[in-house]
């Protein structure tokens, strides 16, 4: 399980050379993802979806609130927390020089995965992830979809027990997407916890059990896909974020 | 967990090995050291065998005497007669490489100090003074004096109690350790700026940062990835310049009699401070680039890096500074007036340990710094 609560991110930004302001990329959030479960978190650009993720995923830190998993946060528990975390999003790079397997076996021996698991674990994600016709390719020749296949069979090389995904589909063919898709539902079914963040409302809509929507580093609402829907009279979540927001203007 | 900065380290060296760049930067730099050592013997030797014929052209802008003439022509000078004005055009247009003036018993050598001229001077210093002890001699001979008992009432000889030096060889011999130094300096800033910077602005550091590694096993990893490679350029560096020892000593004859190879200590001494000043200039190189945003801001702060451990030692050198204990622990001086000391026989073990035991020192406090520093937060988006 993770649990947020309040938690906050305080930016400083230059507005001139010499004075600086502050602003809030998020503000007061809280929820929780229980295990076997798949929480979506939606919204437009700066929404401030990234920040939460890379807050939960002990990328940045929160300037108020807290995060827990299992009852362990990161100021006493990161290594373990880690441990147990895969983050993926759309812009997560790899080292190109490194070929799939050699980046595979780095992870797994940066997780503590004894070699002998390890290599079954290889063998299973090559078929599983079709990774077999370019294992041992050097990442800087392989496409964006085969690149972000090997993202995933990376998150998965240690057995994770909760998923931070940042818009893992964003820029991907819809066969890549789709595999995607359907390693997220497996790992759900598998008892995980996934935080699974998109701007595309119907693959949201299509996955996740319940669905958090921000607007501007706020929640404006949160519930599951049909509660939201119904709760704003509207067919489809994209309408339903549209009915929030009180329509399509949401500039500054 | 406890192998992190190992597995960092095994990934830093493979990334290191498969880049172009960062190859080329340890292994051909130190290709410049034969081209030095030997391009230096080569000017010292064209120096030292310079024919008499480039430098003895000189202009007289006075009537010579017999005796004067005689002298010039034993030492084969090369005389141009003209008044001082014509003299002056042609030193100009380089048909002479100086003219002598005079007004009544006082000569004037005019010179600008280019080379040619300087050699010149020497000739014609030569050439006067010759003149000088024959006047000298004329006149107590007319006196009924007998020149030699006046002319060497005293005579005053000079015995060096060093051993034996060639100036050329010390020269040759330090400059190529400094250059040693250089090398390792260079190599050391690509891969450097490479991993912190570059993994930065490649946006890999991202995903480094949410692996379960302590920011300590990072920085350790980086660090020792640095050190190995600036660890190689500096022994490959030491191996190419004990060989174009080894073949200056052969091909130029300024080295006849002397021996220009690093004796055993000075080889066994130089790997150590190859070894120190690597892991020096490693740890200050990535405590530098870990701190700038961009790959090109990295570059900049070390720049002045490269100048910073050439010319202490340089000027050390120059100078002829000789090591001490407290000179062993001023960082860029000390590793090369330890080596230069060596070679000039004075081996000081204490000295060689405080040059140690403060790169150590100096390097903990730097990584220990940057370590608390590398938080993800800090290191991915400070501005």
């Amino acid at each position: 399980m993770i649990k947020v609560e309040k938690l906050t991110k305080k930016f400083r930004k230059n507005k001139t050379k010499k004075e600086t302001e502050e602003f809030y990329a998020d503000q007061n959030i809280s929820f929780q993802v229980d295990s076997g479960e798949i929480v979506g978190i939606l919204g437009p650009n700066g929404a401030g979806k990234t920040t939460l993720l890379r807050m939960i995923a002990g990328i940045l830190e929160p300037t108020e609130g807290t995060i827990n998993f299992d009852g362990l946060n990161y100021q006493e528990h990161e290594i373990e927390i880690k441990q147990n975390i895969a983050y993926l999003s759309g812009n997560t790079k790899l080292y190109d020089t490194l070929s799939t397997y050699e980046l595979l076996k780095m992870c797994s021996e940066i997780y503590n995965v004894p070699s002998e698991i390890a290599e079954d674990r290889i063998k299973e994600l090559k078929k599983v992830l079709n990774l077999e016709s370019f294992l041992y390719n050097k990442i800087a020749n392989l496409s964006t979809g085969q690149t972000q296949r090997v993202n995933i069979a990376r998150c998965l090389i240690h057995s994770p027990q909760y998923y931070i995904l940042d818009e893992a589909t964003t820029g991907l063919d819809i066969i890549s997407s789709q595999i995607i898709l359907d390693f997220i539902k497996q790992e759900r079914d598998k008892g995980k916890t996934i935080l699974y963040s998109t701007h595309y409302m119907e693959e949201a809509e299509n996955i996740c059990n319940r669905v958090i929507m921000m607007n501007k580093g706020e929640i404006i609402h949160s519930g599951t896909p049909e509660q939201i829907k119904k709760d704003t009279k509207t067919t489809n979540l994209r309408d339903a974020f549209f009915e929030m927001i009180g329509g399509v203007s949401n500039e500054e | 967990m406890k192998n992190n900065a190992w597995n960092i380290l095994k990934k830093e060296l493979k990334e290191l090995f498969r880049d172009k760049k960062s190859l080329s930067m340890m292994l051909v730099i130190p290709i410049f050291i034969p081209l030095l050592v030997l391009g230096m013997s080569a000017l010292f030797e064209a120096q030292a065998n310079k024919d008499v014929e480039e430098y003895n052209k000189i202009g007289i802008a006075y009537e010579m005497t017999e005796e004067e003439k005689a002298i010039a022509e034993e030492m084969k000078l090369e005389l141009m007669q003209a008044s001082e004005e014509e003299l002056k055009e042609k030193y100009q247009k380089a048909e002479i490489n100086l003219y002598v003036t005079k007004h009544e018993n006082r000569y004037t050598i005019n010179t600008d100090g280019a080379e040619n001229s300087t050699y010149a001077k020497r000739l014609v210093e030569t050439f006067l003074d010759a003149y000088k002890q024959y006047l000298q001699g004329n006149y107590l001979q007319a006196n009924q004096m007998n020149p030699t008992e006046v002319l060497d009432i005293i005579t005053v000889e000079e015995k060096s109690i060093k051993e034996e030096e060639n100036f050329f060889a010390n020269y040759v011999k330090n400059y190529a350790f400094l250059f040693i130094i250089m090398a390792i300096t260079v190599s050391a800033t690509y891969p450097a700026t490479d991993t912190t910077a570059g993994e930065k602005e490649r946006g890999t550091l991202e995903t480094l940062l949410t692996f379960p590694i302590k920011s300590k096993d990072i920085i350790v990893g980086k660090f020792l990835g640095v050190s190995l490679s600036s660890m190689i350029t500096g022994m490959i560096s030491l191996g190419l310049a004990i060989v174009s020892l080894l073949i200056a000593q052969d091909r130029f004859s300024i080295y006849e009699g002397i021996n220009l190879m690093y004796d055993i200590t000075a080889i066994l001494v130089a790997v150590l401070i190859i070894i120190a000043y690597s892991i020096f200039i490693s740890g200050l190189c990535i405590s530098i680039a870990s701190t700038s945003k961009t790959f090109k801001e990295a570059q900049s702060a070390l720049t002045p890096l490269t100048f910073i451990s050439f010319f202490p030692s340089m000027i050390a050198f120059m100078i002829e500074i000789s090591a001490t204990p407290l000179l062993s622990v001023i960082p860029f001086l000390n590793y090369t007036i330890i080596f230069t000391s060596i070679t000039k026989g004075d081996v000081s073990y204490l000295n060689i340990f405080l040059m140690f035991a403060s790169t150590i020192l100096y390097i903990s406090f730097v990584l220990t710094y940057i370590i608390k520093q590398y938080k993800s937060e800090k290191v991915l988006f400070s501005k």
